[in-house]
């Protein structure tokens, strides 16, 4: 039996998982990533190794992604995130068609075939307005954690209205509104709007059809799947696993790559 | 009709939906057509001399959510090019017949195409205004450039404009021109009878109706203010400059009067204060709008007339009204008045004119972080 | 990770070339014996002030100097300073920046200008930039204005997939304008080097280059090859240095008869950038200088090879059909400016000319490289992305920097999208590959 891996290094998380040639997932890990970021890929490595009660030889390909990607020394090939979020998304639901990923940096749309393959694709431009780190400047300015602000914006009854989805700018925006006695959760039910309005003009450009698969560490906030899905008019397909999508993804490549190598 | 408050009307005119605007002028003059202009100044003289309504399209407001256009315009773009785009992907444009964009600045010279492609029903034309003021064949370009558009606009209203028809249109346009110098005059004579918002606000109301409507708004406009009793207050009095194109929201315009500015003059809405004086009624109508512009008009960030040096005309504003410091207050990433705040910087400081510099965007909601900034600069001003 | 193999003679050749030019410059600005005449890049009349003995000075090139060598960021500090906006220009920042510090650039000394002259030719930046320039120095300044190409009557209502055909006009009257103008300009040539204007003389020059013109078309007529000889984006920059600062003159056309015999070699013997060509491109957009060798890593490392570019094409058009002609060689001169050359043309003529390039130089995808200092070229790629990815079906990636300042270039947010849209790509070819081998 095949086995391999696929070890997704971001900014704040790296994560790891091993399937096997039926496609089942065999283990998974997620761990912080820290400064040192070859070594979080070989801690991280370690531990979905021990997990699934496997050793490194076992494994015949490690795809790494992620922007530590190339820093996954042991792997064998090294494949973007887009080309992962696209793959495992379609794993995962697959009729999925576009992807929205919300990660801490980037904002991406991925239009995807019917094999996971990315069509077209967007991600946001220089600016970092609208993603997530403008959702953690915004949660850090109202002194919450980023796992609260989904539950808590949903009991909003009058969402704010942001003049500005700029990561920098949105501070005094907030405060001005604290000033004025604006309810938190409206607050943040009106950053998750405006995040929300301004993804979905993104992902615009590759064209939505449906369905829509929404990846990455924003997907666990509840309020912005709200949000999303008021805005497109349509569900989202979200997965517990959907941090993990990467590195499916990757794990999944993987695996062509292993078999097509055994077929030669 | 007299009207109630002919302020009051004119703001609601002018924070109405553009398209709704549109909309019922055209129940109203049934098979009339609309051609909307963009910043800064536009020969709208031709387009009513047709009989179609010139309607300044310039952005949509902070009403509007831009949701379309950004994917079509960066980040880094300024928002009234973005919002105008809005405004016709969202099908706010479908009673416009056409639009016209001129030479002010690049993003409006690809807007031009960007409208051309998406909105293949409109006629979209672009007026190359002159840029060398000192050379003797200016003019005669210029003219042949706006008879290019008349024959353009002439093909879209299915009919003929004549020389008489332009002159006559020249006469109404003058009439206007004329209340709005008066307007302005007003806002020197010290008794604070009327603010810059209203002053911007019957503006913008009149590039949304014809210039025979126009005239009895800023007549009913000049009887209410010069009624008011007004009184001498405890400001500090400034020019504001650089909002020539992309408008702040009135509410930020009051803001920053209520932060203890009063804007003796400002450059909002200038296309109808384009010109020093009245434009000739005699001879080629053309050849005397031409001549306006190369002669006879105010300075502008769009216009580069190396005649005279770029800061000199704000300075000589200062002087002129007695204005104490200046307000440059600047559209994000509007290139043309970003630029020239490094010359009026170095002007204002070499004949000891205070300054602010302030940036604003069209779709702005909380004006907190500007009024404070104005207060702190007031203070500054007013504790020297 | 496959890079560029060296190139040949040319970049050679056009390094002693450009040094040399530079070294005229510092020698003009030490003895004050030249009169230098500062002109922008886009169509200029460089022809006409050659006639006079100006000395021809850009400063676009020196900015690009600067930025090239990773000098620039203090000059544009210094102009911020001064009160230019993190949003303006970087170009004219760190031209602003270099001449408040003395017109000292580390790499020459740039004279003071006898003339400036405003060739504005679409961009309007270059309008406040010369302004700008005008007050500081003092020197008289020149505004040739030269009338952009507007939508025309006939045009209006086609359908949406009519881009910017040729029916986008610039009419008599802008002709008869630009010409009397440049009968002015000569007025004011004379009065400043106190010679007669000499006809015979920018004859030979316009002779010097139409002939440059028409071997800079063919060469660019190359890259239609399969494997191309060059590449038309991170090659052709090499080429524009001369072809910009010393074209009129015999040592710019004896660098182009050197690349031509070069070229024309590499086509016989199937010669390539890379080592092998996996993608043919067409970029969009002028270059990361800062970073310029590692934005051609990240394509190369892809066996992408650029086949044509738009950047190449701003000073004029042509491999399109443009000559000067020496018989007609004012009139030539203001079919230059007003016609043949991108920056003043419309935004949809440039989606034309690159559906052009992708069908006649067999393309395989588009790359457009938005720059946030130069709004003419960027304000509005995002409907050209629409237009070539969603309208033509056209695989397109746009990426986003500067051509100046290095705060805004990010490697490793460009690198992940320019190997995600080659990974997507390689994909679609392997597919299509295998699908051929098994029919």
């Amino acid at each position: 039996m095949l086995i391999t891996a696929g070890v997704d290094v971001g900014s704040t998380q790296t994560k790891a998982v091993l399937i096997d040639d039926s496609r089942a997932i065999r283990a998974s890990a997620i761990i912080d990533t820290g400064g040192h970021i070859s070594k979080a890929a070989e801690r991280v490595f370690d531990e979905v190794l021990s997990t699934g009660g496997l050793c490194r030889k076992d494994v015949s390909c490690v795809v790494g992604t992620g922007y530590g990607r190339f820093k996954v020394q042991f792997g064998d090939i090294q494949i973007t995130e887009i080309s992962c979020h696209a793959k495992g998304a379609v794993f995962l639901f697959p009729g999925t068609r576009t992807v929205i990923d919300m990660g801490g940096q980037d904002a991406k749309g991925i239009r995807v075939g019917l094999n996971g393959e990315v069509d077209d694709f967007v991600m946001n431009d220089k600016c970092a307005a609208g993603t997530g780190r403008f959702l953690s400047n915004a949660s850090e300015t109202l002194n919450l954690t980023l796992d609260a602000v989904g539950e808590l914006s949903l009991r909003a009854e009058r969402p704010v209205r942001l003049s500005t989805v700029c990561s920098v700018f949105v501070e005094s925006d907030i405060m001005a509104y604290l000033a004025q006695g604006k309810k938190v959760e409206d607050i943040l039910a009106g950053v998750n709007s405006a995040i929300a309005a301004r993804t979905i003009a993104l992902v615009r450009r590759v064209g939505i059809v449906p369905e829509v698969t929404f990846t990455g560490g924003v997907s666990r906030n509840i309020g912005m799947i709200r949000a999303l899905e008021t805005k497109l008019g349509m569900p989202l397909n979200v997965s517990p696993q959907s941090q993990l999508v990467g590195a499916l993804g990757a794990a999944l490549w993987a695996m062509e790559h292993a078999e097509s190598a055994v077929r030669s | 009709m007299r009207v109630a408050d002919p302020v009051q009307e004119a703001k609601d005119l002018s924070e109405t939906p553009v398209g709704r605007v549109i909309e019922s002028w055209k129940s109203a003059h049934p098979g009339a057509k609309a051609v909307g202009w963009f910043p800064v100044f536009s020969p709208i003289e031709l387009t009513h001399a047709a009989g179609m309504l010139p309607i300044s399209i310039a952005g949509g407001g902070n009403q509007m959510e831009i949701a379309h256009a950004d994917s079509r315009f960066q980040s880094f773009v300024c928002s009234i090019i973005k919002s105008t785009l809005e405004l016709g992907l969202t099908g706010q444009l479908e009673n416009l017949d056409g639009m016209i964009f001129h030479s002010i600045c690049d993003p409006a010279k690809n807007l031009t195409s960007v409208f051309k492609r998406n909105f293949p029903r409109l006629m979209v034309d672009f007026i190359h205004f002159t840029q060398n003021f000192a050379s003797p064949v200016a003019e005669e370009y210029l003219a042949a450039e706006y008879g290019r558009v008349r024959t353009r606009l002439a093909e879209l209203a299915g009919t003929e404009i004549t020389d008489g028809q332009i002159r006559s249109s020249i006469a109404t346009y003058n009439r206007v021109r004329e209340r709005v110098r008066r307007l302005q005059g007003i806002r020197l004579n010290g008794r604070n009878q009327l603010s810059a918002a209203e002053t911007a606000a019957l503006l913008r109301a009149g590039g949304r109706m014809m210039p025979e409507d126009f005239l009895t708004l800023l007549d009913d406009a000049l009887r209410v203010i010069s009624s008011r009793p007004g009184k001498a207050r405890d400001l500090v009095h400034v020019v504001l400059e650089g909002s020539f194109c992309e408008q702040p929201p009135l509410e930020l315009i009051q803001s920053i009067e209520e932060a203890g500015c009063s804007i003796l003059e400002d450059d909002f809405e200038l296309g109808f204060r384009w010109f020093k004086g009245d434009i000739s009624t005699e001879g080629d109508p053309l050849r005397a709008l031409a001549h306006a512009y190369i002669d006879g008009s105010v300075h502008s960030a769009v216009k580069h007339d190396l005649r005279y040096r770029k800061a000199a005309p704000l300075v000589e504003k200062v002087r002129r009204t007695g204005a104490q410091a200046v307000v440059v207050l600047t559209a994000k990433f509007c290139e043309p008045a970003l630029f020239d705040y490094a010359l009026y910087r170095e002007a204002l400081e070499e004949n000891n004119i205070p300054h602010v510099l302030v940036e604003f965007e069209e779709k702005m909601w909380a004006f907190d972080k500007i009024r404070s900034e104005i207060e702190t600069f007031v203070e500054s001003m007013m504790f020297d | 990770m496959p890079k560029a193999i060296h190139q040949g003679l040319i970049h050679d050749l056009q390094k002693n070339l450009m040094s040399h030019y530079y070294e005229k410059l510092t020698r003009a600005a030490e003895t004050r014996q030249e009169k230098s005449a500062w002109m922008l890049i886009s169509g200029n009349p460089v022809e006409l002030v050659r006639a006079f003995g100006f000395l021809p000075v850009y400063p676009e090139v020196n900015a690009l100097q600067l930025g090239v060598r990773k000098q620039a960021l203090p000059f544009i500090l210094k102009a911020e300073e001064r009160g230019y906006s993190m949003d303006n220009c970087a170009y004219v920042k760190a031209d602003v920046g270099l001449y408040f510090s003395g017109l000292k650039a580390p790499f020459a000394t740039i004279p003071e200008p006898s003339l400036i002259l405003c060739n504005y030719v679409g961009c309007g930046v270059y309008l406040q930039w010369f302004e700008h320039l005008a007050e500081y120095t003092n020197a008289p300044i020149f505004n040739l204005d030269i009338p952009t190409v507007r939508p025309s009557a006939s045009e209006g209502l086609q359908g949406k997939t009519q881009a910017g055909t040729a029916a986008d006009h610039s009419n008599a009257a802008d002709q008869r304008y630009v010409m009397r103008q440049l009968e002015e300009l000569i007025a004011v040539c004379e009065r400043i080097t106190h010679r007669d204007f000499d006809e015979a003389k920018l004859r030979r020059i316009m002779e010097f280059s139409r002939e440059t013109g028409e071997l800079w078309a063919q060469i660019k007529a190359m890259t239609r090859t399969v494997p191309s000889p060059f590449d038309a984006f991170f090659d052709a920059v090499t080429m524009m240095g001369p072809l910009y600062c010393l074209r009129g003159t015999e040592e710019c056309l004896d660098f182009f008869r050197a690349v031509h015999r070069e070229m024309t070699e590499r086509v016989e013997q199937r010669i390539c950038p890379l080592e092998e060509e996996r993608f043919r491109i067409v970029i969009e957009g002028p270059p990361p200088w800062p970073f310029l060798r590692t934005f051609r890593d990240l394509f190369s490392k892809w066996g992408a090879v650029a086949v044509a570019s738009t950047y190449s094409t701003v000073g004029g058009l042509w491999e399109f059909g443009f000559r000067h002609d020496p018989d007609r060689p004012l009139e030539s001169i203001s079919e230059h400016m007003l016609q043949y050359n991108l920056t003043n043309r419309s935004f949809l003529q440039r989606y034309e000319q690159i559906r052009r390039y992708i069908t006649e130089w067999n393309a395989d995808a588009l790359i457009i490289h938005s720059v946030k200092s130069c709004r003419l070229f960027s304000a509005g790629q995002g409907d050209m992305r629409e237009y070539f990815s969603k309208e033509l079906g056209i695989p397109t990636l746009l990426v986003e920097s500067d051509l100046e300042d290095p705060r805004y270039f990010s490697e490793a947010q460009m690198r992940n999208r320019v190997d995600a849209f080659f990974e997507s790509l390689a994909h679609r070819k392997s597919v299509r590959d295998r699908e051929a081998g098994t029919c």
